[in-house]
């Protein structure tokens, strides 16, 4: 490690922002007993300590991701404890600690860009095998799977792996093959199908509100592949490109369930018990934050359905005030926009981070605009902020591939050391 | 490092895209916090205050009040429960919320508040001068257009709760000076405004009718007079004090006084004629229906009929008393009413100031002026014994209503005093049901507001 005191440093960091977190818990939360409030903190504080000492064991260039990543999620852990009165969210927790295992778990999977290159046939067969489990697993027409007293989303899993089968084909752009009249890139028909096929089955099991981000992540794929060297897409094929998208997305509306048009078009102010409840709430909740917030646990969004995932930056911004909420945004903006201070270090580690950043992004706006009734309301949850075992286990996954890009494996030379930044 | 670059762009498009988003729903929350908060079980309200400081509505809950304190003003103020739209709180309420998003819920101290122009003393004693019956009173200063007396009865004291809304008599949540009702004989002003704009005071002078108790016109349709006598041959001026039917029956069938011309004239008093789309006046939000009437043919009984005030026509007790504005200023232009004098926000800081506003010029100033002359001699010939000690300009009005069931009795004028430049308009419903007159209604009004 060569420069252990920005890392001490770090650590240190994230560790105040949790303490002024919790004094905050503490002066102005609502427990029943101080005892709840000193389990969190430990708790959080704990994971803070420990996860700072297992990265000593993940050689990494940078840790920037890290430490954003161990702060949200324990800022998180912080929320969701306080949602209704402060009391350590175990359930929620546990997923955390899960979401920092998986991250390590996607660093390792995918910095070596020949290994994961060489499998890549994995991948794919991963996709299929987890739509196959889907439409066989999770009954009629449902996203669920549902194992004793946990259930699954399996169609979450299909991110990571998107945005993995854009990165590992994105060198093929060369291999061009002729059928019929047209020169075709195999790479790229295989990808457009497994996206249409996610994005049907997305459909028939009425998830249409991830739609939006598989599709952000194969936008992100296909403008590297414009971009990609020598590949050639002729200006006729990138508008032929952009109609196929309008047309899609007018069909789409046009045969859209009615729920989802009712969506659409509703005045949630004028229908404030029936389709507008959540939103109207949401803002509702918002408003009587304010800027500075209510204080921890006094909240009165935590009756309502899905606060603690759907709605849960309204929730935020109504027990810690949107100025937090907005804080918590920006912390996770700051992760996925560390390829911008730290370069990638190559086109498919780059394709990689854009895939997530897409991903992420695309996330938190439907979400966030949709629970604020800027865009319609979707159940897409927010990446490591909202609860759900599914979502923090496959944010995990791709904030693992952030990771990679920022400490990638090319190849190992024999005695020689790196060093690790923060 | 060429294709990296483009990675970033890739990724800088999309949080470029996201941090627009997000500046706009920023923004969106900072402005739209206090509509929001409307809908909160939370939200608290602040107080409506008269022009001395009485208060008429109290948002917060923590006030104590004698019995029947906001009765008097209870459907024109208002209140936040969604029963009356039409009333100065459900129009104005973002004007009085104790919200700011830079503190999210206050709960105590804000000072969010409206001050208004009303005279609640007086308001008050208009309101008990009916003494059972009912009607409505308006007046209002026709200088500076505040609204100092908006009394409707039967009203409602908010605080009661609506618990026996369906035994409530009708109009009890209405603030009837805002709604057009049968003028009467007070329609003769703006039919005298019409014949001095078309023929000049000059001619309308020189012009004659005689009146046997009835005018026959040239349909065979009879104008009765209500003095079965007849008044004989009259002046405009003699026409006006004994308010004489057949005299402007004759007038509005007179040639000097072309359809075309008496419909320009009213349509520019704020006249709805025939199909015309219907007008308002907004009176810090609150909705005042203006005037409307049917002119076919000057011949036609409708027609004369509706001029003189009756059939068709109706006009709201708050236009009659702006037409009195214009009259008394003798400019021909109405002085716009105002409501609210100032607003101030959670902070006590104001947000709203009122000001005084004039229409576009309705009729000349020639024509304010004999219209005035002929107002302050009527009322000089006619209202110095019932109310006196004042240099009174008016016109009385008897207005069928219910198929001729009933009468309502109008007064409608202005009072000469630099001191208290008041314009108003009184209506005693079914004025044969109570022992109370027009004139004791408006001689309160005007005792209450110039003591």
């Amino acid at each position: 490690m060569s420069n252990p005191f920005s890392y001490l440093f770090s650590c240190i960091f994230v560790i105040a922002a949790h303490a002024v977190m919790l004094f905050n818990v503490f002066s102005s939360g609502s427990y029943e007993s101080s005892s709840d409030a000193f389990i969190l903190a430990a708790a959080v504080i704990g994971l803070d300590i420990a996860y700072s000492f297992v990265m000593l064991f993940f050689r990494q260039h940078t840790f920037t991701v890290n430490f954003m990543l161990l702060l949200i999620i324990n800022m998180s852990n912080i929320f969701q404890s306080c949602f209704g009165g402060v009391s350590l969210d175990v359930k929620h927790y546990v997923t955390g600690i899960a979401a920092l295992v998986s991250c390590q778990i996607g660093f390792l999977l995918c910095r070596s860009h020949k290994r994961i290159q060489n499998e890549k046939k994995i991948v794919y067969i991963c996709m299929i095998l987890v739509m196959i489990a889907i439409v066989t697993l999770t009954g009629s027409r449902s996203m669920w799977v549902n194992i004793g007293n946990f259930s699954i989303q399996p169609s979450e899993f299909l991110k990571p792996l998107l945005v993995l089968a854009c990165a590992t084909s994105i060198t093929e752009q060369q291999n061009k093959v002729r059928v019929w009249k047209f020169y075709i890139v195999r790479e790229n028909v295989i990808l457009f199908i497994m996206t249409a096929a996610i994005c049907l089955l997305q459909w028939w099991c009425r998830d249409l509100g991830s739609i939006p981000t598989f599709a952000a992540i194969y936008a992100a794929g296909f403008l590297l592949r414009i971009c990609y060297p020598k590949a050639k897409f002729s200006k006729k094929t990138l508008i032929a490109a952009a109609i196929a998208v309008f047309v899609i997305a007018c069909v789409g509306v046009y045969f859209a369930p009615d729920y989802v048009k009712a969506r659409l078009f509703t005045d949630i102010w004028s229908d404030t018990s029936g389709g507008g409840y959540q939103q109207s709430r949401a803002l509702i909740a918002i408003a009587e934050g304010g800027w500075f917030g209510k204080g921890p646990g006094k909240g009165f969004l935590c009756d309502i359905f899905a606060h603690e995932n759907d709605i849960v930056f309204a929730s935020i911004s109504e027990e810690w005030g949107l100025l937090t909420a907005l804080m918590t945004v920006l912390a996770l903006l700051i992760m996925i926009s560390a390829p911008l201070f730290d370069p990638p270090r190559s086109y498919y580690h780059g394709t990689l981070a854009a895939g997530v950043c897409a991903a992420f992004t695309v996330q938190m706006a439907l979400n966030i605009f949709g629970s604020c009734n800027l865009i319609p309301f979707t159940g897409v949850t927010i990446p490591f902020i909202s609860a759900g075992g599914s979502s923090m286990v496959t944010s995990g996954l791709m904030t693992g591939m952030l990771t990679a890009a920022q400490s990638p494996e090319f190849h190992r030379i024999p005695g020689k050391k790196r060093g690790a930044n923060v | 490092m060429k294709s990296i670059r483009r990675c970033q762009r890739v990724i800088t498009l999309f949080i470029m895209l996201f941090l627009i988003g997000m500046a706009v729903l920023v923004v969106r929350i900072d402005r739209d916090a206090p509509f929001y908060m409307m809908h909160s079980e939370d939200h608290e309200l602040g107080i409506v205050y008269d022009r001395s400081g009485d208060v008429l509505f109290d948002g917060t809950g923590t006030g104590e009040y004698e019995e029947n304190h906001f009765l008097d003003v209870g459907n024109l103020i208002g209140d936040d429960k969604g029963q009356m739209e039409n009333t100065l709180i459900a129009q104005n309420i973002d004007l009085l919320n104790n919200y700011s998003f830079s503190e999210g819920l206050i709960r105590e101290g804000g000072k969010a508040a409206i001050y208004t122009t009303l005279d609640h003393y007086a308001n008050r004693a208009v309101y008990n001068a009916y003494a059972g019956a009912d009607g409505c009173a308006c007046a209002y200063n026709y200088k500076t257009g505040e609204l100092l007396v908006c009394a409707s009865v039967p009203s409602i004291d908010v605080t009661k709760g609506y618990g026996n809304i369906a035994e409530m008599k009708s109009g009890t949540l209405i603030s009837k000076a805002m709604y057009g009702t049968v003028p009467g004989s007070t329609q003769k002003i703006p039919t005298l405004i019409t014949a001095l704009e078309l023929m000049g005071t000059e001619k309308l002078f020189s012009k004659s009718y005689s009146c046997s108790g009835k005018y026959v016109n040239a349909y065979g349709d009879e104008i009765v007079c209500h003095y079965s006598s007849g008044h004989g041959m009259q002046n405009i001026q003699q026409a006006i004090e004994n308010s004489c039917n057949p005299f402007f029956a004759q007038l509005v069938a007179d040639p000097d006084m072309p359809l075309e011309g008496i419909k320009r004239i009213y349509r520019t008093l704020g006249y709805s004629v025939n199909d015309d789309e219907p007008q308002y006046i907004d009176i810090n939000g609150i909705q005042c229906e203006t005037a409307s009437t049917v002119l076919t043919d000057t011949d036609e009984f409708n027609t004369q009929w509706g001029c003189i005030g009756q059939g068709e026509t109706l006009v709201s007790p708050v236009q009659m008393m702006m037409w009195e504005s214009a009259i008394a200023n003798g400019t021909g232009k109405m002085t716009m009413p105002y409501l609210i004098d100032r607003a101030s926000d959670t902070y006590g800081d104001v947000s709203v100031l009122g000001s005084t506003r004039f229409s576009k010029q309705l009729f000349s100033e020639d024509t304010a002026s004999a219209v005035r002359q002929i107002l302050l001699t009527n009322g000089a010939d006619h209202y110095a014994v019932s109310v006196p000690g004042y240099t009174l300009a008016v016109k009385s009005g008897t207005a069928q209503v219910l198929e001729g069931a009933e009468e309502n009795a109008l007064l409608t004028g202005f009072i000469v005093d630099d001191r208290h430049p008041i314009a108003f308009c009184v209506l005693l419903e079914n004025k044969y049901g109570t022992p109370v007159t027009a004139e004791q209604i408006l001689k309160t009004m005007l005792d209450s507001l110039c003591s």
